[in-house]
């Protein structure tokens, strides 16, 4: 079954925290969401490249702060995120 | 030349004429006047002028070459391709990289982030600053209410047909008073005359 990237987040974002750094497994977002592991997968790493979810070394996922203010923004149109545009401080 | 002639014949074949039974849209002249006003979208209640109802313009034999979308987001916004790819793009697909977006349309980096902003100058794209964790800001691009950016884009468009009727009206006033007040020159010389480049 097919599922968009955005309902990927949200259910990220509804079964992680990124202030309490609390993850969720791929399988548990791919069974919530009636979708295949290998497509969320993909949405995931797709959503860490735009700083909105973040991948740990053994394999869960989290929101990230940018992703919850993401949310936050109640936008459900088109959106881009451009990384690169930010100022990190040192 | 062969070439030419079939240039202009395909112009032809392409040209438009305003046709009064189509719903598209409706031309509307005062009876007393020179108004004439782009209704879009109704026709009731009737336009009036001069506290009279304005009359449905139904004998217009002008031809007009029919307007292309890319021409017509570059001449009246500034837009090219580009900005409308970016758009059409992302809809529905979202959250998407800058990075993705460049990939996905083979456009340079760069190239999108000028676009966006521009996108964001003319109103059809806001910006927002979202906290990384690691500290800094990402700037985050998403689109305005849809019914917004349909009345703004409409509106923007019939501000840059103003002028554009605006400088028509100027071009027929200047044929007609220049030919008066200078009966020795030559109209083409007065006419761009009056109309300096930038």
């Amino acid at each position: 079954m097919s599922v968009t990237r955005r309902s990927v987040l949200e259910q990220l974002a509804t079964a992680s925290d990124a202030t309490r750094q609390e993850t969720t497994t791929i399988e548990a977002l791919a069974a919530t969401l009636d979708a295949d592991e290998y497509t969320v997968e993909s949405h995931i790493e797709r959503l860490e490249a735009c700083e909105l979810a973040r991948i740990t070394p053994d394999g869960t996922a989290r929101v990230t702060i940018t992703g919850e203010e993401l949310l936050e923004l109640n936008t459900t149109e088109m959106v881009i995120v451009d990384a690169a545009t930010s100022n990190s401080k040192i | 030349m062969a070439g030419n002639e079939t240039n202009e014949s395909t112009a032809e074949s392409r040209e438009v004429q305003y046709d009064p039974t189509s719903s598209r849209y409706n031309l509307y002249e005062c009876p007393d006047c020179d108004n004439i006003v782009l209704a879009l979208g109704r026709d009731e209640p009737p336009m009036s002028c001069h506290d009279k109802p304005m009359e449905r313009v139904t004998d217009l034999e002008m031809s007009v070459q029919p307007p292309d979308v890319k021409q017509v987001l570059l001449q009246a916004f500034g837009l090219p391709k580009a900005g409308l790819d970016i758009c059409l793009c992302v809809i529905g697909e979202g959250p998407l990289s800058a990075n993705e977006v460049a990939e996905s349309l083979g456009y340079d980096r760069s190239t999108i982030t000028r676009y966006l902003n521009k996108l964001v100058e003319l109103g059809l794209l806001e910006r927002s600053e979202l906290n990384r964790e690691e500290g800094g800001v990402v700037n985050v691009y998403h689109s305005v209410d849809l019914e917004r950016m349909r009345r703004e884009t409409l509106i923007g468009f019939y501000v840059w047909a103003g002028e554009a009727a605006a400088l028509i009206e100027d071009a027929n006033l200047t044929k007609q008073d220049y030919l008066e007040e200078n009966p020795d020159r030559d109209l083409p010389e007065i006419f761009w005359d009056s109309f300096p480049e930038d």
